[in-house]
């Protein structure tokens, strides 16, 4: 199974009804983004004008540059096939991409808010939910679950369950049978370009070739982004650190020390 | 700057509001022992109760609701799933209710202000102060001048009963609502005089073969169940044309986009009409049956050839005959749309006339795709204040003997020009109950003047906006998540499925919050301290609505207990045209000296140097209420002006520059926005969203944000049968900042 959300752009009116009821669904903070309608245009396209919207969301891509990036040491973790029943045993970090139904996870426990997974994403699809720092983490990575927590009960996603304009088909790509999939025989494609191919599961559809070169133009990221993998794992060892100290409860000298100088190796990162 | 509003102060303002709730917290074990409790959202289904009856009011289309609430608390609020009109789906706006109940900058408590008019300074008081204040200050100035000398603004559900209160127990003629002078009260008049028909938007889009819309943008301006009409019938293979200057949201979706001269709109329907006629390419039986004065018509437009529109309003012969053409092999099945905020050169009536006129000429009326009223539920009583017998004394417009195919109430420059002017009697009390009337009336300074010769002004609302600067006691309404107010009923939206019909009344999902009272209470107080006591006709705003449903057996727990809607059978809307006239030529009209047929008048160019100001909506806010709503306001923070392409080059303009807006009396914008330069709008125009750059500092998400397009529109046009103003008659020109 392999869940993925078609966006039709000749339905989408562009009314961002989906990304109000995703910050209501899970209670987002309102300078982030779960998912997002860029308007674009009206614009001279080589069909002639357009008009049309980007409604984004994570990917839920097949070979996500997210996941690899994550510093956090790993563990080992059984899933479970919510149809069958099946189960895998996987050694993932804090972000991972579920054997299941491919979707791209994050747990919000060992997560320590380095950024390494939202640096490294072409679609900018996470943020760093700094209110959430504690002597941990710099806070929690977050994105679109596509609403898996939803699914579960037996309902859509938020964002869909709100669209008006039915312009957002949430399925199984797997399942030629799926109206997703049937979107993808007419044509949908992801935002993707010769440097960027990770295999998005956000796919596009517009009958309209003017509006699916605007999407595409101005969308599709044009280089996969260049993150500091040192960084990042010189911010897992400092927090882990600073976590023993704490745990020890003797946050003393020595330390306040050892937390300085990774802090300090840290800035040598940048 | 970036949105202040963090997650945790919103949920501490949030907290406030509903008793202190902690958001359900996820405890977990890390390897040190040590308990953290990351807050992790669990989702709007888990551990809430579905509390039913909800009716939206971020606009007047009023989707029904659930809401979502967890220990008091609402989280999120979702299409009914038994709504036969919106379903389960709700727009940017409805599912931003909640940021708008919770918002930090409502108001909360009766105020009084013991500062200045414009700047106020705010004194909190207990009700029974506020109530003395209003009865007796509204009393005072009854009993000096008459009760003509209040002037009423009302707006929206909520005011419907002080509304009545005021204009027919009290007796001032001097009411007038924004939302028919200043929207679709021209558009409703229009259409009377032509087919005897109020048209609403009431065009079975669903089912048509062409969706015609002038100026309608679809798409930007969004109505959940209107939308679901549209999108239907465009998948259902119907062709859409759109005529607007601008490439707009429904442009961008249309097979014919006529990109037309601004102003000119009459003089292409006038055209259309003419190559029908002359080629007999309208409903010639239709025309026989229902038609009145078609001859007078047919010769009175005579002169509109497709030459002489093609010249006027800048697009080709060609495209105006594709157009005409489309229609004809396509009547009577097409969807003229009547529009809705149509008050835009002074002239609307007549356009309004031609569009009833086409409608008429291609027999599109109770037809499958054409104009089709649909036949909704009957016998919701309505709750009226008694009508006293000085009623409506002192009406401006009867002593003017003007603006005789006015909407109901009295056209609001009428009231403002008596107020300044003391002429014909004195105008010393204003009560404005939900609406801004800054951002509403164009000629702002006007609108001051006469705030300010008030001996006595009331604001009630649920924001402060930036009329309420302006209030001598500003009192906090409910909103419509917190009260009972009003009844919602209608049809299934398509008219090819099983017709059925609903009643929905507006219950409360929530308590309210803080002090805010419901405009029923609010009025009865009000009422007996001016000593109206013993006409006041319900109790409480449950009594209301309960009386409201009598008659239908139907009560408020039976409506909850069936999901919040009650579902019954309907009737086929179509075919129902035996009483049908169509007024081609109104004598009625012409008793009073109106153009008799739909008539053209040419607007004003811009002087050299400026572009015509246009503004409409962007499908994230409706009114001032939601301009300030944190997570409406992030998605679109301000307005860019829309400068065409070849335009900027030629003023050196590039994309994201910094602009103020001047207008042709030498008007400055108060505030800058940013140049959006796209070569989807004609070079003699720009175009704003309306309702931003709000002046009151207490909106804190939304002052200073973008640019407020009515205090642009000071050059003021009147259109002669309506008395509603005209508002795209301004100029401008850009001024570059920095």
């Amino acid at each position: 199974m392999r869940y993925g959300m078609v966006i039709d752009i000749d339905r989408c009116v562009g009314c961002h009804a989906c990304v109000i009821s995703c910050k209501a669904e899970w209670e987002v903070p309102t300078q982030y983004d779960r998912n997002w309608v860029h308007r674009l245009g009206p614009a001279q396209t080589s069909h002639g004008l357009s008009y049309t919207y980007y409604p984004g969301l994570c990917n839920h891509c097949e070979t996500p540059p997210c996941v690899p990036v994550c510093p956090v040491e790993k563990v080992r973790m059984t899933m479970q096939d919510a149809k069958t029943g099946e189960t895998k045993t996987l050694e993932v970090a804090a972000t991972w991409k579920d054997p299941f139904n491919g979707t791209v996870q994050i747990d919000y426990e060992r997560c320590i808010g380095c950024g390494a997974c939202r640096d490294a994403c072409p679609y900018h699809a996470r943020y760093i939910n700094t209110e959430l720092a504690d002597e941990n983490c710099l806070g929690k990575a977050d994105k679109c679950t596509y609403c898996m927590p939803r699914v579960a009960e037996g309902l859509e996603p938020a964002c869909v369950q709100t669209c008006l304009a039915r312009a957002r088909i949430f399925g199984d790509l797997d399942d030629p049978q799926s109206e997703a999939s049937q979107y993808v025989e007419k044509g949908a494609v992801g935002l993707t370009s010769p440097a960027v191919q990770i295999g998005p599961n956000g796919l596009y559809y517009g009958s309209k070739k003017a509006d699916m070169e605007l999407l595409m133009k101005s969308s599709a990221p044009k280089e996969m982004p260049q993150v500091s993998t040192r960084r990042a794992a010189l911010e897992a060892m400092r927090l882990a650190a600073k976590k023993q100290v704490n745990a020890v409860g003797v946050f003393g000298l020595a330390g306040a020390l050892i937390a300085k100088s990774l802090s300090s190796g840290c800035e040598e990162g940048k | 700057m970036a949105m202040n509003l963090t997650r945790r102060n919103f949920l501490k303002t949030a907290s406030i509001a509903a008793a202190s709730v902690p958001l359900s917290r996820v405890a977990a074990r890390a390897e040190s022992g040590v308990v953290k409790t990351p807050q992790v959202a669990p989702g709007s289904f888990k551990n809430t109760k579905t509390v039913v009856g909800g009716v939206c009011e971020m606009c007047f289309w009023r989707c029904q609701l659930v809401g979502k609430v967890r220990d008091g608390r609402l989280l999120k609020l979702e299409g009914n799933p038994k709504s036969i009109d919106n379903g389960v789906s709700l727009c940017a706006r409805g599912n931003g209710g909640v940021a708008m109940l919770y918002d930090p900058d409502r108001l909360k408590y009766p105020l009084k202000n013991v500062g200045k008019r414009g700047e106020p300074k705010w004194e909190r008081i207990s009700w029974d102060e506020a109530l003395d204040i209003c009865g007796k200050k509204l009393k005072e100035i009854v009993d000096k001048h008459g009760a003509k000398s209040l002037a009423i603004f009302p707006h929206g559900s909520t005011a419907r009963y002080p509304m009545d209160f005021f204009e027919r127990t009290v007796g001032t003629p001097n009411v007038s609502e924004p939302s028919f002078f200043q929207c679709r009260g021209v558009r409703d008049m229009a259409y009377i005089t032509t087919l005897e028909i109020a048209p609403d938007e009431e065009v079975d889009m669903a089912n048509t073969k062409v969706i015609f819309l002038v100026g309608s943008h679809l798409g930007e301006n969004i109505h959940v169940s209107h939308m679901k009409k549209y999108l239907k019938g465009l998948e259902r293979g119907a062709k859409l044309v759109v005529l607007d200057p601008r490439f707009s949201a429904a442009a961008s979706k249309a097979h014919v986009w006529v990109p037309i001269r601004p102003g000119t709109d009459t003089a292409m329907l006038l055209a259309i009409m003419n190559y029908l006629i002359e080629n007999e390419k309208y409903a010639v039986d239709f025309v026989e049956e229902h038609g009145e004065g078609f001859e007078e018509f047919a010769e009175g437009i005579k002169e509109w050839t497709l030459e002489r529109a093609a010249a006027e309003c800048d697009v080709p012969v060609a495209q105006i005959k594709q157009v005409a053409d489309l229609l004809a092999e396509n009547m009577p099945n097409v969807a003229i749309h009547p529009g809705r905020h149509v008050t835009w050169y002074g002239n609307d009536f007549q356009r309004e006339r031609a569009l009833a006129c086409l409608t008429g000429l291609l027999g599109a009326v109770g037809v499958q795709g054409g104009l089709v009223k649909p036949k909704g539920p009957k016998g919701i009583k309505r709750i009226n204040w008694p009508k006293a017998e000085t009623a409506g004394e002192g009406d401006l417009r009867r002593m003017q003997d003007v603006h005789h195919f006015h909407p109901p109430g009295c056209p609001t420059e009428l009231i403002r020009e008596a107020a300044i002017s003391g002429d014909p009697y004195p105008i010393k009390g204003c009560v404005i109950w939900g609406q801004n009337m800054i951002q509403t009336i164009p000629g702002q300074d006007r609108t001051i003047k006469m705030l300010e010769q008030m001996d006595f002004v009331l604001c009630t609302d649920i924001m402060p906006t930036d009329i309420t600067m302006y209030a001598d006691i500003l009192l906090p309404d409910c909103s419509y998540l917190e009260k009972y107010d009003f009844i919602k009923t209608g049809t299934q939206w398509d008219f090819s499925d099983e017709h059925q019909q609903y009643i929905a009344p507006r219950m409360a999902l929530v308590e309210p919050g803080f002090e805010r009272k419901d405009s029923v209470w609010i009025v009865n107080e009000i009422a007996k301290r001016m000593g109206y006591g013993d006409k006041i006709p319900v109790a409480s705003q449950e009594e209301m609505m309960a009386q409201s449903l009598d008659g239908l057996g139907l009560t408020l727990d039976k409506i909850r207990e069936e999901g919040g809607i009650h579902i019954q059978p309907g009737e086929d809307p179509y075919g129902n045209n035996d009483d049908l006239l169509v007024h081609f030529f109104s004598e009625e009209m012409d008793d009073y000296d109106y153009p008799a047929i739909p008539t053209y008048i040419p607007v004003e160019s811009p002087p050299a140097g400026f572009m015509r100001l246009l503004y409409g909506r962007t499908p994230l806010h409706t009114f001032n209420r939601s301009i300030n709503n944190p997570w409406l306001i992030h998605e679109a923070p301000i307005n860019p002006v829309w400068v065409n392409d070849k335009v900027a080059v030629r003023l050196g303009l590039k994309h994201g520059d910094t602009v103020r807006l001047v207008n042709q009396d030498g008007v400055e914008s108060r505030t800058t926005t940013t140049v959006k330069v796209t070569p989807g709008i004609r070079e003699d125009a720009v175009y704003l969203y309306h309702g931003y750059g709000t002046r009151n500092k207490e909106m804190t998400f939304s002052v200073d944000k973008g640019v407020d397009d009515t205090s642009l529109i000071t050059k003021i046009t009147i259109d002669p049968e309506s008395g509603a103003h005209g508002m795209r008659n301004n100029f401008v020109k850009l001024v570059k900042v920095g």
